[in-house]
């Protein structure tokens, strides 16, 4: 494209700052009304106890060189005994830990809840959003891009010749959808700023089996080999103390 | 743990502050933040604010913060007026919460009327079991009342299930070693060191736990430990000094008349002695006379 397109001014009245302002308005509104669905969750004894295990059993992994063979011998036996060990998981167990979470009621309702507050008005503004502005162009950027843009700023326009500096009304949508995160923690204080990739980052990781990090963590911890370091030690206190000595 | 940095920080701000150089709401933020309890200088600099209706009206939100944070102050200091005025208005503001009913307990516990507490924390446990700062008061009432097995029990129940909690491990082995339990300790301490293997400290305390216990073995163990501690501290650790000397000492008299093969490292006694010497001559050099007796004592 040689000559530059003209964008009305009205475009810009109608439809990039009214997008902007709702796209705000339906963050702050969702914020209170997640706010006002938030059940205090007590946390499964089960899960809080098998969380706290991992983080010890790491920490015996990383550190095993610091402590005495014998009692790092014991801990490992302590961790990964096939009877009770902490981190021995019987065999019928694993399959059922999934089934529980799916039966439980109320994981399934805080499930429902989070997906009310967040798919459904994306959902809706998006349908908003196709139904009236589609195939707009609704601004433009200042600076020039390459063609790798084109799918990130021209989503709904299907015109190769149009230049890539300008944004489609779908695009600005998603634009605003997951760049308001900055606003959003300045209106509603710093940790209240709903994020959305972060939430979907944790919808994904539901339904992951506990029991099977478990026994990651058992693999790890049985093949780690105990050097004790603090032989080594001995020598360089020496050497420290050599320096400061002298 | 506080850093040097923060620790200059939060003195210069402190030194400001009494000076009547402003930032009081500063000074109670980083308090706050560094966890430190400095609960007479929070107690005056907060009510100072909270007395002051303009001032506390800008916080906003935060006034609240301001006041648990002075209400267990107040506590720490026993001005249980105070604290009962704090806890009063914020219950009004939050009725039902269980916040404001774990400070309630607490200044139960301050009056020492200690079933009242108990059954306030049992209520309170009742409806989210897993709430770790009630689970800790108890042990703190136990140990408040002197009943140290209590403490002990409630503690280890604690740690089942929150096990990667170092604090409370620390906790628990400071009690085995003040009930002279150094089998325990030293399995704390093990713990401890597992789970921050490069704090010195621990390494100085599980030395000296196994110290204790005697021992060849032990007293082996001992020195590795102790020598570890010079290296993390940059032999700048006495105790740790001491520490090679005694046990070199110890070592040397359950072997006496054995044939030793060991011998690994038979420098570093008497580099921790001629080091000890240096840090005497320079720090407290009267004392130096007391040092050559007391090493002279230990002579290998």
């Amino acid at each position: 494209m040689a000559e530059d397109l003209v964008l009305d001014t009205a475009i810009r009245d109608w439809v990039l700052i009214p997008l902007s302002v709702v796209m705000v308005l339906i963050g702050v509104l969702r914020y209170f009304v997640s706010k006002l669905m938030r059940s205090s969750q007590v946390p499964d004894s089960k899960i809080v106890r098998e969380g706290q295990v991992i983080v010890r059993a790491r920490n015996l992994r990383a550190a095993a060189n610091y402590i005495p063979a014998k009692s790092f011998r014991a801990r490992k036996v302590y961790f990964n005994n096939e009877e009770n060990g902490l981190l021995h998981v019987p065999k019928g167990q694993a399959q059922n830990a999934q089934a529980q979470m799916f039966s439980d009621p109320n994981m399934a309702m805080d499930m429902m809840k989070k997906n009310l507050s967040m798919i459904i008005p994306q959902t809706l503004t998006f349908a908003w959003v196709n139904f009236f502005f589609s195939g707009f162009v609704a601004a433009k950027i200042p600076f020039p891009l390459t063609q790798r843009f084109r799918s990130m700023l021209q989503n709904g326009i299907d015109l190769s010749t149009v230049d890539v500096s300008y944004v489609s009304s779908r695009s600005w949508y998603f634009l605003n959808l997951f760049g308001l995160r900055g606003l959003f923690s300045l209106i509603l204080g710093e940790e209240n700023a709903t994020d959305d990739t972060q939430r979907m980052m944790q919808m994904s990781g539901f339904g992951v089996d506990p029991t099977k990090s478990l026994g990651a963590e058992k693999d790890s911890l049985d093949i780690v080999q105990h050097e004790w370091a603090l032989p080594k030690f001995e020598q360089r206190a020496e050497a420290v103390l050599r320096k400061l000595v002298s | 743990m506080v850093t040097k940095t923060e620790e200059t920080e939060l003195n210069r701000l402190e030194i400001q502050v009494d000076n009547g150089g402003g930032g009081a709401w500063e000074y109670l933020c980083l308090v706050r933040k560094l966890k430190v309890r400095r609960s007479d200088k929070v107690l005056k600099h907060g009510l100072s604010i909270l007395n002051d209706p303009k001032k506390r009206s800008n916080l906003g939100p935060e006034e609240w913060t301001l006041y648990e944070q002075v209400a267990v102050a107040a506590m720490d200091c026993q001005c249980l007026d105070v604290a009962k005025d704090c806890i009063k208005v914020l219950q009004k503001r939050f009725p039902e919460s269980k916040r404001v009913g774990r400070l309630e307990g607490m200044l139960l516990e301050s009056k020492g009327s200690w079933a009242e507490a108990e059954k306030a924390y049992s209520s309170l446990l009742e409806e989210n079991p897993f709430d770790q700062v009630v689970l800790k008061r108890r042990v703190a009432m136990a140990k408040a009342q002197g009943n140290m097995s209590g403490a002990i029990e409630w503690l280890n129940k604690y740690l089942e299930t929150f096990m990667a909690d170092h604090d409370a491990w620390r906790e628990l082995a400071e009690i085995y070693v003040s009930l002279q339990m150094y089998k325990q300790a030293a399995y704390c301490y093990e713990e401890l060191i597992l789970s921050q293997p490069t704090l010195p400290l621990y390494h100085l305390a599980y030395a000296e736990v196994l110290y204790t216990l005697g021992g060849l073995e032990n007293l082996q163990t001992a020195k590795k430990y102790y020598a570890s501690t010079i290296d993390l501290t940059g032999g700048k650790n006495t105790r740790a000094l001491f520490g090679i000397c005694l046990c070199t000492s110890a070592i040397g008299q359950l072997t006496k008349g054995r044939n030793k093969e060991e011998k690994e490292s038979p420098e570093l006694h008497s580099l921790a002695a001629t080091a000890l010497e240096k840090i005497y001559k320079q720090r407290a050099p009267t004392k130096l006379p007391l040092l050559n007796s007391a090493l002279k004592g230990l002579k290998i």
